[in-house]
């Protein structure tokens, strides 16, 4: 292996994507090259040291991301109140006006008694006077199981 | 522990409504009704075209029959009115007519009604009649299409 070729590796290696067999070749290649073992060397140093950048900018960083996310998370709750307010608002009108419908309906609706079949309890009926001007009324009475009759009879007609 | 909060609140007010609003108006429907006649009126056409027999007379099929010799009987119309003694109710009759009744002062179980049948401005007939609370009196006689009209009045 050459020494340009050796670079190649030497980057490969850094980003983990080298073969097994690759890497023999390339450590046998730097344990004879000095100038090669040291780019290496320099080249492997680069990741933990960009880490340690990383961290160290992260920390510094730390307590205004995490008064963002406070911020952000306030936020999103505030959000989350605003809709939930209007739901229940609108659950309580329905509420009273279905209780409210419920209660007018069991108290005013027409009962069966308006379509129920007629069942008089009593035909015991006093004709205090009668009169018209359309013709003769007569009265029918037929006895205490029968009902009393007003029968008018227009000129004569029926 | 709001959520909790937020699922107990409904109820509250609803039952709160309920409780406000039901002891006024049943407070209301009784002191009503004790002063108030229930008029009711079932208009039947009577005739001879076909058999039938409207089940709405109830106990009244067999005693029309008894009555009247007419094949056919059939309920156009029922109303009720609630009315206040000296109030005068109007029903509406086939052709132009219209019944007025209004209810008198009595004593006890009795209902004292003054009743009006008119044909437009011609008075077919003035009654006052004295029933029982729940009594029933028919008036028949005038005439719609191939037959007549009989009013079933009652008063409860």
């Amino acid at each position: 292996m050459d020494c340009r070729t050796a670079h190649a590796r030497i980057g490969e290696k850094a980003d983990g994507i080298l073969p097994r067999d690759a890497g023999e070749e390339l450590s046998g290649h730097l344990s004879g090259c000095p100038s090669c073992a040291a780019e290496d060397a320099a080249t492997s140093a680069t990741g933990p040291l960009l880490r340690a950048l990383v961290g160290i900018r992260a920390a510094e960083k730390a307590p205004a991301l995490d008064a963002m996310w406070t911020r952000v998370r306030a936020g999103i709750e505030e959000g989350r109140e605003a809709q939930r307010r209007p739901r229940w608002i609108a659950r309580w009108v329905w509420l009273s006006a279905a209780v409210a419908l419920a209660v007018f309906t069991f108290l005013f609706y027409p009962t069966g008694a308006d379509r129920s079949p007629f069942h008089p309890r009593s035909f015991d009926v006093a004709v205090e006077d009668v009169e018209s001007e359309a013709g003769t009324v007569a009265l029918v009475d037929k006895g205490e199981d029968l009902p009393r009759v007003i029968w008018i009879i227009e000129d004569g007609k029926t | 522990m709001a959520r909790r909060n937020l699922t107990a609140r409904p109820g509250v007010p609803a039952l709160s409504f309920l409780l406000l609003l039901l002891p006024v108006l049943l407070a209301a429907v009784p002191s009503e009704a004790a002063n108030t006649v229930s008029v009711e009126i079932g208009v039947v056409y009577a005739s001879n075209e076909g058999t039938s027999m409207d089940p709405a007379l109830g106990t009244l099929r067999g005693k029309l029959q008894s009555m009247f010799n007419y094949t056919s009987y059939r309920m156009l119309d029922r109303k009720r009115r609630s009315l206040a003694v000296g109030e005068a109710g109007e029903f509406e009759l086939p052709g132009r007519r219209m019944m007025r009744a209004t209810p008198l002062s009595a004593e006890g179980n009795k209902v004292r009604l003054s009743i009006q049948i008119s044909d437009g401005p011609k008075n077919l007939l003035t009654t006052t009649l004295g029933l029982n609370r729940g009594g029933v009196v028919l008036v028949g006689g005038p005439s719609h299409q191939a037959g007549v009209l009989i009013l079933i009045i009652s008063a409860e």
